[in-house]
């Protein structure tokens, strides 16, 4: 049982203007309490310090502690603390964790969800770390279980090798979503509690998945293609040998997460607000299209889809790799790729070294290790492996740096059903900027609510009037991931990305005033709203990038391949140089920012690998 | 380098759990490892797992047999593979230590494992070294024992390499130990050394108890440089047969070598020829059986002993005295005393080339050492003469007596022709007696071991 820190709970009702009306707000202090203990230290010891340091104003201000004082006083310090400007960012930065907790609390006490009907998950062939043997042989380790490596370990399978698939996190079942909270399975299905740090200037969040099917599992479902241009590029400029027939691989891979357009049943209103704003305008957007044949819109897939609607890799590709005999533990972190130097060709692979959750070490021995820990865990990986040896690796980060504006509405806009992400906006992706409407679970939206105190609750209460759109660019690679324990992303928003966001937070109101809103929602603290399309116009005259919540998504490219030595850590064919029998399966191994959502390129350019390595080994 | 491998016996203890069962067993490994090569921490050795596998209650199998990989440094694994029978199954163990330096004693001792059967887990388990038990004994057993040539066969190759003025020998000399008859079969190559064709040739001596030695030499013919042994037209010297006429005789004999190679002159000098000539033998001893027909009948041997050896240099020397003598119970002398043609090096006394291979070992340990001692102190002494000769000397707390006597009715007297042209004469005897002289030094000289050899030595006289 989680303790719950007095600080911790009268910056909830501070925050919340917790006024005894509502019983929901009680529980929030214990549920932001559990969602801190996920946190990584850092965060954990920075938002405990940040309440300690409100509750000592208030005991400066008033001679009380906030949990002691009444409601109208601690209005009145947060009214004080918010009219220091500086504090704004701060303020907004302590609202993540409470938004979370109360937007869970506040669903649970108004409209339990039902419970639904899941569909039996296609059968795994999953095995707990702790019953599997500390010693054991495979003709290929596939590190992670996500895009990349489920689709790796498909290929490998199907060719005869026996295949195990080493996964740090946990095998969870559609039914077991159905049963839980989104944040309680928030919690279990991110790394860090969804609290990984990019730092840097504006410093991000950046959530990655860690469970049986990666960040599948709590991705929204949208399925783009690779862009053309960006395939182009990969050949002609980086030399990435395998996006030859990059086609043909984006075919099978969409057959196999049978992707399709999302029907207009489901859609939900934040899709069709979208829609409408954007035919006003004459923009071209359509609804998206997803791995999520039959999507009921539950609305729930960044934690795991409670319906098994959302073809995740653990429900699609990685049955078909268990079937071809391909094997899976789960809770097991990779240590070290194991390597013998002594061999007459230089390194070579040799298996890997896993740690348990007890600290208790195993070995799997093989002469092929496919690396598929995701484009922020593959470089510290091959550091603590001695791999880490290119100038490049780690290099080369590109995330999709994102941005969120809300409109408000004279009418609810998310009723029971909505598709997460459900319409992409394409004007402007010409120029990098991909506009997706994005209707996320109570709290775990990248937007954040204007205000503390009352005008904070306010918000909270009137949260389904508002529609919500994302927008991500297509960056410069300008970040790095540094660490060898655990990965240190580094990241420096360049010129151009920063006039990009910027360009998207204004198309993003211009098309909510389109549809009909009543009122933006900016996201920028300072200047929070705005009533008309020219008072949006003025207010984001000035706004600069540093007074946007960046949040980042898709990290690619930090084992880059190419046909360059001094340039590229892995080469054409994605076989990590310096080394024999490793291969890069994961978004690390793109050469280049894909520029969309990046499942498919992920999955396309594993299959590409690992299918040339099986075809060249015979 | 001393071709060498490693020897060392293993026991761990430790505990099973066989699927199907929900408690564990006891096991016990006593495991004996053989490797080919040395064993060097820094590389990966692969060695040959024996030895018995106990599970308690379910298995004890004498016989298991599987394979090592040693490597703590370069792979940092220690891996064990070894199949053994539980209950009529057939089971294989895999297992691997790896080694890890921040626990090194843990790392290097504890050997997680997994029973498979036919592909499938069927338990799996953790040995451990017990080291206040084991680590004396495991230590203590070490053993680096020559190991056995690869290939005995590639001494017998060639080594001329077109150079003028070389000559290669192919000798065996062997008893019957049937009829006392000393047999002595000499093929030779001869590259002249103004550069004329090579041109083999050769002869085959026989040396009847009760009788005169006769011979008969065949070539010369052109060198035609086999890959494998010595050819001169129908006689032939290949791994393992020795075949050939020679005037009235003819033979067939099979050659089984027993015991290492031994180096009569230092082991360098027979891979690099910087001195005027190098002397080997592929075998210490080895055991000849076959026919050797000559004009009056034909003579059935069986398990004859002798030797076989090599000789690759300049030419004959200026003076030498050899002697082979089998010592029996697998114990070979062998003698090689010479003074050189070398200008300077002639005026030295005889350089002695003595090796006692006893007990599995050489002594004296290097070559050197009976030649020349410590910068000519201490070397090995010899008397060179006809019929007697005799070569003493001390090494370390041993020192030797040898006295060798050639019968003259027994000796057989013929020219060598060296690639300058000059000739030598050899007086050979392989009916000859010796006696060899042991003692060991322990508070005073006390004998060690006396051989007298009647008849069945094999020795040589030349001079020019």
């Amino acid at each position: 049982m989680t303790r719950t820190p007095r600080s911790l709970t009268g910056l909830a009702a501070a925050f919340l203007a917790d006024d005894g009306t509502a019983d929901w707000t009680k529980a929030v202090p214990r549920r932001a309490a559990a969602l801190l203990t996920a946190m990584p230290a850092p965060a954990r010891a920075a938002v405990h310090g940040a309440a300690a340091a409100i509750d000592a104003y208030a005991v400066a201000r008033t001679g009380r502690r906030l949990a002691s004082l009444g409601a109208a006083e601690r209005e009145r310090v947060m009214t004080s603390l918010t009219a220091h400007r500086a504090l704004l960012p701060l303020l907004d930065a302590l609202k993540v964790p409470l938004l979370l907790a109360a937007g869970t609390e506040r669903m649970l006490h108004r409209a339990p969800p039902a419970p639904v009907s899941a569909p039996e998950d296609p059968p795994l062939d999953c095995t707990p770390s702790s019953d599997w043997p500390t010693r054991s042989t495979a003709d290929a380790v596939v590190v992670g279980s996500g895009a990349g490596g489920a689709m790796a370990a498909r290929t490998l399978a199907a060719a005869g090798l026996s295949v195990v698939v080493v996964e740090e996190g946990a095998h969870h079942s559609t039914a077991s979503f159905g049963r839980r909270a989104p944040l309680d399975r928030f919690l279990d299905l991110y790394r860090d509690g969804g609290a990984t740090i990019a730092v840097g200037n504006p410093p991000l969040v950046l959530p990655v998945g860690r469970a049986v099917g990666g960040t599948t599992v709590v991705n929204s479902g949208t399925c783009y293609r690779t862009p053309g241009p960006v395939v182009d590029r990969w050949l002609s400029r980086y030399g990435f040998a395998a996006a030859e027939d990059f086609g043909g691989h984006l075919d099978e891979v969409e057959r196999a997460l049978r992707v399709a357009p999302q029907p207009l049943d489901v859609l939900g209103g934040n899709g069709l607000l979208a829609l409408a704003g954007a035919e006003a305008l004459g923009w071209t957007a359509a609804p998206l299209r997803r791995n999520a044949p039959g999507c009921r819109g539950s609305c729930q897939c960044v934690v795991g889809c409670p319906t098994g609607a959302k073809q995740s890799v653990q429900l699609s590709v990685l049955p078909d790799a268990c079937a071809a005999g391909a094997r899976i533990v789960t809770h097991a972190r990779v240590r070290r790729i194991l390597t013998d130097r002594d061999g007459p060709a230089g390194p070579r692979a040799a298996g890997v070294l896993a740690r348990r959750p007890d600290g208790s070490e195993l070995e799997i021995l093989s002469p092929l290790v496919v690396v598929a820990a995701g484009a922020l865990h593959t470089p510290p990986l091959l550091r603590r492996s001695g791999l880490g040896g290119h100038p490049r690796l780690g290099h080369n980060l590109s995330v999709h740096p994102a941005i969120s504006v809300a409109g408000r509405f004279g009418h609810p806009v998310t009723g029971r059903q909505n598709v997460l992400q459900s319409v992409g906006v394409e004007q402007l992706r010409a120029d990098g900027i991909l506009i997706e409407a994005t209707a996320a679970p109570p709290g775990m939206s990248s937007f954040v609510l204007p205000g503390v105190g009352r005008e904070l609750r306010g918000e909270l209460e009137r949260t389904e009037r508002l529609a919500t759109l994302g927008a991500m660019i297509a960056d410069r690679p300008s970040g790095r991931v540094l660490g060898r324990d655990r990965p240190l992303p580094r990241y420096g928003l360049a010129a151009r990305d920063a006039d990009r966001l910027l360009r998207a937070q204004r198309a993003m109101g211009r098309l909510l005033f389109a549809a009909g809103a009543e009122e933006v929602l900016t996201g920028v603290a300072r200047l929070p709203r705005a009533r008309t399309p020219a008072q949006l116009e003025a207010l984001l005259d000035r706004v600069s990038v540093r007074d946007l919540h960046v949040s980042a998504f898709h990290p690619t490219g930090t084992v880059a391949a190419g046909s360059d030595p001094e340039q590229a850590p892995a080469d054409p064919e994605g076989r990590l140089r310096g080394v024999h029998g490793v291969l890069v399966a994961d978004g690390s191994v793109l050469p280049g920012c894909p520029e969309v959502n990046p499942q498919l390129s992920i999955m396309a350019a594993a299959l590409a690998v690992t299918r040339r390595f099986v075809a060249r080994t015979g | 380098m001393t071709a060498r491998g490693t020897l060392f016996r293993e026991t761990m203890l430790g505990r099973v759990r066989l699927a199907g069962e929900t408690a564990d067993r006891p096991v016990r490994l006593d495991l004996q490892a053989r490797a080919d090569s040395l064993l060097l921490p820094h590389r990966t050795t692969l060695a040959r797992l024996t030895g018995r596998v106990r599970i308690a209650g379910r298995a004890d199998d004498p016989e298991a047999e599987g394979e090592l990989e040693i490597s703590p440094l370069a792979r940092r694994r220690i891996r064990y593979r070894l199949g053994f029978v539980l209950e009529g199954r057939r089971l294989q163990l895999d297992g691997w230590k790896s080694v890890s330096f921040r626990r090194p004693l843990t790392s290097m001792t504890v050997l997680p494992y997994t029973l498979y059967e036919d592909g499938e887990r069927v338990g799996e388990g953790t040995l451990r070294f017990p080291l206040a038990t084991g680590l004396g004994p495991f230590l203590a057993g070490f053993r680096f024992p020559r190991t056995p040539e690869p290939d005995a066969g590639r001494h017998l190759a060639p080594r001329w390499d077109g150079t003028p003025g070389r000559t290669e020998v192919w000798y065996t000399t062997l008893t019957d130990p049937a009829t006392g008859s000393g047999i002595w079969l000499h093929h030779e190559v001869v590259a002249p050394h103004d550069g004329e064709p090579a041109y083999a040739h050769g002869w085959f001596a026989v040396f009847p108890k009760d009788g005169p030695p006769e011979h008969a030499r065949f070539g010369p013919t052109p060198w035609t440089g086999p890959a494998h042994g010595f050819t001169a037209g129908e006689t032939r010297v290949t791994p393992g047969r020795l075949t050939g006429s020679a005037g009235p005789f003819a033979w067939t004999l099979t050659e089984r070598l027993q015991g290492p190679p031994l180096h009569t002159f230092p082991r360098w000098s027979w891979r690099r020829p910087r001195l005027p000539a190098s002397h080997m033998l592929p075998a210490a001893r080895a055991r000849y059986s076959g026919t050797v027909r000559h004009a009056g009948g034909e003579l059935r041997i069986t398990d004859a002993p002798g030797a076989s050896a090599r000789i690759y240099g300049h030419g004959n020397a200026r003076r030498w005295a050899w002697l082979h003598a089998d010592l029996g119970g697998g114990d070979v002398l062998e003698i090689v005393a010479a003074v050189s043609m070398r200008r300077g090096l002639d005026r030295l006394p005889p350089l002695v080339f003595l090796r006692l291979y006893r007990d599995g070992r050489v002594w004296p340990r290097r070559a050197e050492r009976t030649a020349v001692g410590w910068a000519g102190a201490g070397r090995f002494r010899a008397d060179i003469g006809l019929p007697r000769w005799r070569v003493e000397g001390r090494a370390g707390l041993r020192r030797i007596r040898v006295s060798v006597t050639q019968p003259p009715g027994a000796t057989l007297a013929l020219d060598y022709t060296d690639p300058d042209g000059s000739g030598a004469v050899c007086r050979n005897s392989e009916r000859a007696d010796a006696e060899v002289r042991l003692e060991r030094w322990w508070g005073r000289w006390r004998p060690e071991a006396t051989w007298r050899l009647s008849g069945t030595a094999h020795a040589e006289v030349g001079d020019r």
